[in-house]
């Protein structure tokens, strides 16, 4: 075990200067008379000025490791083992009254909801000049002009209105640039940001990740990211640490990482994510099988080998240690611990990380064999979506309009919004938050009736609302919804949700009714035992399998898909999308997916339609809507979108000012406002003609095909033009 | 595809069922242990307990709390009457004890008329919202403007004062803050997703109410009775005290307290006893509500 590198504490004398350093750290909670082990000795260090980044699925801990190097764990939760150095200055040592100022100069964190880190009740410039103010102890004026000066720095257009504005007069993004500024007023030694951008749009949260990697430059804090998005990762962070049920289990340079994986469940991460450009017809989505072991669930051996397509017999004999890579501290361990009785309960010993300027990690016996890992889905995948033979319009919306009254003002969430879809057709749509697919959805599902326009099923026109349609047109077309955890009635037991979906849209009675259910579990490969259970029971990803098999349970003609994957970690999200796909191949059945995952719509969609300020301004097959010649919107937000092909090759394309009010749409084109290809004025006064790439793909926008399809292919577009 | 299923259970996964089923039924234990080792609930739980019994019991093993005894008026704690005796030398001791049972009856009935009423008119309102909705709340709004006791008091007078017509006056006095509660929880839920999925199942609306809502937010709508549970006591003293409800001779707390508080300079144990058993039955119950959100707020 030499080659385990032996920096470890106590040995070096004095360590690099390192910002950061987490030493062995165990962390456990305890609920209801039960210790549970979150982290089970994790070590690492982060260098002033440089960033680390944290993935792996929730529930890993990532979360947990921040808030014990804070010292924030909730009540429940104690640091059973190891050292937290920020600095050089131990955590623990701290007194209440140190840690109180340490938190304000030293520290800070940004977390995923700003609307939550803000008050609500205090003006803007109040809460950034308390931070100036109390950790500071500056004047009022001097906090004040400290508060603009932040507000500044991070870009907020206007810092002196927004010093006087409260927290809901703010978009998202712009709370979020306020949070970041309170953060780095105290020029902090180590930044936090957890999912610093999951809650915001595409196009924001590129701005928002423009903004950190500008700041890093002038800041030399240490940064720790925490994040489930890959992307965010390889875009921003120098090294990555993979943390898997409380265990360190690769760590070294993000790029070196994500090229070349050595670590069975970094690769299943890395493999798990649709690339961009990848559609269903093309392979099917690699998956992680299996779930997170439970907290405080007994581990033996590799805390990874429950679900490792790799994983030997020796694997569940003794653990593996972190051993370095390139190097042969794994086959050697290996052969160590196949020697060795096993003892599968034994934690192997404890071994600082070692850290160092390119110095890559794997805890696996199998690290060299990593990147022939097998595959663990059949890489081809189901076949061509649509039958020509069959391929007749299901659904028809023409000139939908739905709108929504706030206090006096009319907000318009959907105008006048057509398309068709066919027979067994995935149709996509995507759009930011605000854009109206939503409500679109629930207008055609009719959950929500419609203003104006109609909505015809087989070509007969449906009534506006889900209570007055017939029973044959409530069957045919079903929903499944976001979230999994709202999706099911957490009072009924799964057998029950299902038992009631049958009897209402498929009606039979008794065994019949069962028999249904037991083939409705199957198909969505949720194992009998689980259909006992309530839905607390069951994990995300199978509370979403039983959402969608209650959705096919009448054999549905139309299912609406809204984010049916946004709320689940990568590898669950992957076997979701995989299930729909198959589903569809055996029940020929269509699909409006909704989903602000480009890849992922991209992946699954036949046709999509991209939506901006409740307009449907772009609609086509997916190559077409994704390749130039497209929508300016459509171009800025692929753009946008962080991926994991590091060569960052394409240009970001920004968009000016903030989303328009619903209220008070622009005059003329809707997207003027904020697009980088604006003509002039014929942009502002009409209204954009509908233009026709191809047959099929149209798109609303002044600028004819042929033009914007040479303004799109040019190398260098607009770098200058945009720069104001 | 994904993750086959297994044709056959594997041994693992009979032994994760059972360790399933385990854990449930220890969270269950650890429950239950939480509850008996907090001290608040404990404390509760006994007291109220206790005056249960008492209201059942009491007369066994005191003398009658009826018997009149002129001789022996206003007497001081002694051996043979250990809280004293009040105005007409009934036993203090035997009156305070029984006078558990009347109050026992009216609280609980009252309170569970207003939850049947409340959680109706809850339901309904958060449910259909709009007109339905705007017209019971604003006569629920009159109806919470009313002053409670003053309000019984003239409906008391009305029609005549019976335990029945006060269980019936208090419970529909306390039906507004309950359907205020509920309405509140119904709002919350009825936008959740799985009241959507049975929109589109076609479900009626009774349905959707009862079986899909109602089993969702019992936990406000036990709080909710538990806090009534407490003023119901409250108010139904009060309303004896003042002359409305339980007449003479009951043992009543409320009715004694105002009959003997002629007396109190000259004999403060004929009421002093009675207000220390109301205060602790009050408490009692209030200690009980905190206990239960304590442990399974954890």
């Amino acid at each position: 075990m030499s080659d385990v590198v032996n920096e470890g504490i106590g040995q070096t004398g004095a360590p690099q200067a390192a910002a950061v350093d987490v030493r062995d750290l165990e962390v456990t909670f305890h609920r209801r008379g039960r210790d549970l082990p979150v982290l089970r000795g994790v070590s690492l260090r982060i260098a002033a000025g440089e960033a680390y980044g944290l993935v792996g699925e929730s529930g890993c801990g990532k979360t947990t490791l921040a808030l014990a190097v804070l010292r924030y764990l909730a009540a429940n939760g104690t640091v059973d083992r190891g050292d937290i150095l920020v600095d050089g200055r131990d955590v623990s040592t701290l007194s209440e009254e140190e840690l109180r100022k340490w938190r304000g100069e030293a520290v800070a964190m940004v977390y995923q909801d700003p609307a939550t880190a803000l008050s609500p009740a205090m003006r803007i410039g109040d809460q950034v000049a308390e931070v100036f103010r109390f950790h500071q102890g500056l004047n009022k004026t001097a906090a004040r002009e400290g508060a603009r000066e932040s507000l500044r720095k991070v870009a907020l257009p206007d810092p002196e209105a927004t010093l006087r504005r409260y927290p809901f007069e703010l978009s998202g993004g712009q709370q979020q640039r306020v949070v970041i500024a309170m953060a780095l007023a105290a020029n902090p030694r180590l930044l936090i940001l957890d999912e610093p951008t999951t809650g915001l749009d595409a196009t924001v949260e590129a701005e928002i990740l423009d903004l950190i990697e500008e700041l890093r430059g002038r800041i030399n804090a240490a940064i720790l990211l925490i994040t489930h998005n890959l992307g965010l990762v390889a875009r921003l962070c120098e090294r990555v640490g993979v943390l898997y049920a409380g265990r360190l289990v690769e760590e070294g340079p993000a790029r070196e990482i994500f090229t070349d994986p050595r670590h069975p469940y970094t690769m299943g991460l890395l493999r798990c994510v649709p690339r961009f450009g990848m559609n269903k017809s093309d392979a099917a989505l690699q998956t992680i099988p299996g779930t997170l072991p439970a907290l405080g669930e007994a581990l033996q051996g590799c805390v990874y080998s429950a679900r490792c397509p790799m994983a030997q017999p020796v694997c569940v004999r003794r653990e593996p240690d972190l051993h370095a890579w390139p190097g042969d501290g794994g086959p050697r361990a290996r052969a160590e611990a196949e020697a060795a009785p096993a003892d599968p309960a034994a934690w192997s010993p404890h071994h600082a990380s070692p850290v160092g300027e390119g110095l890559r990690h794997a805890r696996c016996y199998f690290s060299a064999e990593v990147p022939d890992m097998p595959a663990t889905t059949p890489v081809l995948s189901a076949p061509g979506a649509v039958e020509e033979g069959r391929a007749g319009d299901v659904l028809e919306i023409d000139t939908v309009r739905r709108s929504f009254r706030d206090g006096r003002k009319k907000l318009v969430a959907v105008h006048d919004v057509s398309l068709n879809l066919k027979r067994g057709e995935t149709f996509g749509l995507v759009g930011e938050s605000g854009s109206g697919k939503t409500t679109l959805a629930k207008c055609i599902t009719g959950l929500i009736a419609a203003d104006s326009g109609t909505v015809s099923f087989e070509g007969k026109r449906l009534k506006p609302t889900a209570g007055r349609r017939s029973q044959a047109a409530l069957r045919a077309i079903q929903m499944v919804f976001q979230n999994p955890d709202s999706t099911l009635n957490p009072a009924w037991s799964t057998r029950a949700i299902l038992t009631r979906a049958v009897r209402k849209l498929d009606g039979g009675s008794g065994s019949s009714v069962r028999a249904k259910v037991d083939e409705l579990a199957a198909d969505v490969r949720v194992e009998p035992r689980f259909l006992l259970q309530k839905p607390m029971d069951l994990s995300g990803g199978q509370k979403q399998r039983i959402a969608i098999a209650r959705a096919f349970a009448g054999d549905p003609t139309l299912v609406v898909c809204d984010e049916p994957a946004s709320a689940l970690d990568v590898s669950v999200q992957a076997s979701i999308l995989n299930l729909l796909v198959e589903l569809q191949a055996s029940e020929a059945v269509s699909y409006i997916f909704i989903s602000h995952d480009l890849a992922v719509v991209r992946y699954l969609s036949d046709r999509i339609g991209v939506m901006y300020l409740a307009e449907l301004i772009e609609v086509g097959s997916a190559e077409e809507v994704f390749n130039p010649p497209h929508h300016p919107y459509t171009e800025a937000l692929l753009s946008s979108i962080p991926t994991l092909d590091l060569d960052d090759s394409h240009e970001r394309i920004p968009l000016r000012g903030s989303m328009p009010s619903l209220s008070d749409p622009p005059s003329g084109c809707r997207f003027h406002t904020r697009c980088h290809r604006i003509l002039g004025d014929i942009c502002v006064e009409q209204e954009p003609p509908l233009q026709e790439a191809v047959t099929g793909h149209t798109y609303k926008c002044h600028i004819p095909p042929d033009e914007l399809l040479r303004a799109q292919t040019e190398v260098d577009p607009l770098a200058e033009s945009i720069s104001t | 595809m994904a993750e086959p299923v297994a044709a056959g259970r594997t041994a693992a996964e009979i032994q994760s069922n059972a360790d399933a089923a385990l854990e449930q039924r220890r969270q269950r234990r650890y429950l239950v242990h939480a509850l008996l080792r907090s001290p608040t609930f404990m404390i509760g739980t006994s007291s109220v307990v206790l005056w249960i019994l008492m209201a059942l019991f009491s007369t066994w093993f005191t003398q009658s709390p009826f018997d009149v005894n002129p001789m022996d008026t206003l007497q001081a704690p002694s051996a043979a009457h250990w809280l004293g005796t009040d105005d007409l030398g009934r036993d203090v001791l035997a009156r305070t004890l029984a006078g558990a049972r009347s109050v026992l009856i009216v609280a609980p009935l009252a309170t569970l008329l207003a939850l049947l009423m409340g959680t109706t008119i809850g339901l309904i309102t958060g449910f259909y919202r709009g007109i339905t909705d705007e017209v019971i709340m604003r006569l629920v709004d009159v109806l919470l403007a009313l002053p409670v006791v003053i309000t019984s008091i003239l409906i008391l007078s009305l029609l005549g004062q019976s335990v029945a017509i006060v269980i019936v006056v208090i419970g529909v006095l306390f039906t507004p803050l309950v359907s205020r509660t509920v309405r509140s929880a119904v709002l919350r839920e009825r936008e959740r997703e799985y009241v959507m999925a049975s929109r589109l199942r076609g479900e009626r609306s009774w349905f959707v109410m009862a079986r899909e809502i109602l089993p969702n937010i019992t936990a406000p709508i036990i709080v909710e009775g538990t806090v009534r549970l407490g003023y119901a006591v409250f108010t139904a003293a009060t309303l004896s005290f003042l002359g409305f409800g339980l007449q003479p001779p009951s043992p009543d707390w409320g009715l004694t307290i105002a009959s003997e508080r002629l007396f109190v300079q000259l004999a403060w144990w004929t009421v002093i006893f009675p207000a220390i058993a109301l205060a602790s039955l009050v408490v009692g119950v209030n200690l009980i509500t905190d206990g239960l959100g304590r442990v399974f707020s954890k």
